[in-house]
């Protein structure tokens, strides 16, 4: 195996190219945007709500197999956006590993322990060799007993950090535009005018109106800091709102 | 370490005896965010940029620079995750010394098992450098110190230092600036115009990080109202 100067083995496992990047964690951002689907997740006062793309590839699925939005516990969820497979077994470990901290140590996994544990598990397969890195990108929510609503996201080069709003996939930069402008001046949105910023997000990047039935919602709110994953009747209600208020 | 299939180090020369994989490492923290660090006559600072990839991400969530034991304290220029390995490893060697000796471990021991570290990710089997470079700043027995250690593993003691992108004009900047009998504050105020420097845009508290220890031993970071207080008695 040539591996002087690379030997053009730096695009295929996780060593330097001669410019000091890691071609394979850039390929795993690649493969996240290449999954086609863009997800936005805003945090309110209050709240924190999560909504992605419901793409169903093939009328014969059963649409309700099909899902990116996953309870980790019953006050954390994860949202994945990227390759479908990654991020299955990254929720089977974040479970486990979520439900021995609280075998453990006697209370629930915080936001950012969650985060930064899926971070810090990335960061090895950008430095192993033996594992790739995953080609998912995740939403962590939930309320932090101390800090309020806390939305996190971690990346496949490890890195994470909590967010007033973002967003991940295809259509990545557009919706960063549009939610910088509107939380420019730090709102402090209620839980509707979070749900719906972040459905009207969507919209407005991806340039359609949706159906209940085409997206996911997932939310956390303070009062009673439960991960729910909304029903379409729940969402319908949303997307009417949004439509009669513009 | 590592699977079986790769017990083979990924770090070999070069047939001109180079460690390329170690330079390209090197080149990586070469474009990372600026950070430096200033010896004082009694105490360290170290001061990074904190350059966020947008607003919308919650300053207040991001600490670069990070507490290693009571009196010392590291920051990085490079790949973040990376450095939470290197933190994580060094807090439990302070802790596991502190069980052995009784005694909180000596700035210069702490250094050097960091850099074992590091050395040891350059020669194992299926692994890669880190692509980091800290600025260790401790005070104990022997002084104010600060230290950088490199992704090769190897690390030098400085009187002032500078990593990342802008790193020959802050340490150009620094030579003409340091003198020995620097006190802590004017190392403070030395090192935010040192960062003002290469800053691009406009600096605030919330866009730097400075940690600080002094005479008391303990290493502080400063929060971003402090370090608005600093930066207005620079203008």
């Amino acid at each position: 195996m040539s591996r002087g100067s690379g030997g053009g083995y730096d695009r295929h496992i996780t060593i330097f190219s001669p410019e000091g990047r890691l071609y394979q964690v850039e390929y795993a951002f690649k493969a996240v945007k290449a999954a086609g689907v863009t997800s936005i997740g805003v945090r309110g006062k209050d709240s924190v709500c999560v909504v992605t793309q419901k793409k169903v590839p093939d009328k014969l699925l059963d649409q309700t197999s099909v899902t990116l939005l996953f309870p980790i516990t019953k006050y954390l969820g994860l949202l994945a956006t990227g390759i479908t497979a990654d991020a299955r077994t990254l929720v089977q470990q974040a479970r486990n590993e979520a439900a021995e901290f609280r075998f453990r140590y006697g209370y629930e996994m915080p936001v950012d322990v969650l985060a930064r544990w899926i971070a810090d598990k990335s960061q090895v397969y950008t430095q192993h060799a033996y594992m790739r890195p995953l080609g998912v990108v995740a939403m962590i929510l939930g309320i932090d007993e101390e800090k309020g609503p806390q939305l996190f996201k971690c990346d496949p080069a490890g890195h994470f950090f909590g967010h007033k709003a973002t967003s991940a996939g295809g259509k990545e930069q557009e919706a960063i535009n549009f939610l910088e402008k509107k939380m420019k001046n730090d709102p402090e949105f209620t839980y509707e005018e979070t749900v719906q910023t972040a459905i009207s997000a969507l919209q407005s990047v991806l340039q359609e109106d949706f159906k209940a039935s085409e997206i996911e919602v997932g939310v956390v709110r303070k009062e009673d800091q439960i991960f729910k994953v909304l029903s379409t009747d729940e969402i319908d209600e949303h997307l009417t709102a949004i439509s009669e208020r513009d | 370490m590592g699977d079986s299939q790769y017990s083979f180090s990924l770090t070999t020369f070069s047939p001109s005896g180079k460690l390329v994989q170690i330079e390209h490492a090197l080149t990586a923290v070469g474009s990372g965010q600026t950070s430096l660090g200033i010896k004082a006559s009694n105490g360290v600072v170290i001061a990074t940029e904190k350059k966020l990839p947008s607003i919308l991400v919650d300053e207040a969530s991001v600490q670069k620079i990070q507490t290693l034991t009571p009196n010392i304290g590291v920051v990085y220029s490079g790949m973040g995750p990376d450095s939470r390995v290197l933190v994580r490893k060094s807090r439990k060697q302070a802790e596991q010394y502190y069980r052995l000796y009784k005694e909180p471990i000596p700035v210069t021991q702490l250094v050097r098992e960091t850099a074992t570290v590091m050395q040891e990710f350059t020669q194992s089997g299926g692994v890669r450098p880190f692509g980091v470079s800290l600025l260790v700043a401790g005070y104990d027995d022997k002084g104010p110190q600060l230290y950088q250690v490199d992704p090769s593993g190897s690390y030098f003691s400085w009187k002032a230092s500078a990593m990342g992108k802008n790193v020959s004009n802050a340490k150009s900047f620094l030579e003409k600036r340091y003198t020995e009998e620097m006190e802590l504050d004017d190392a403070v105020h030395t090192a935010i115009l040192t960062l003002k420097e290469g800053f691009e845009g406009q600096i605030s508290g919330k866009n730097i990080e400075i940690g600080v220890i002094g005479n008391d031993r303990i290493f502080k970071v400063l929060s971003p109202s402090e370090v608005e207080d600093y930066l207005q008695e620079a203008e």
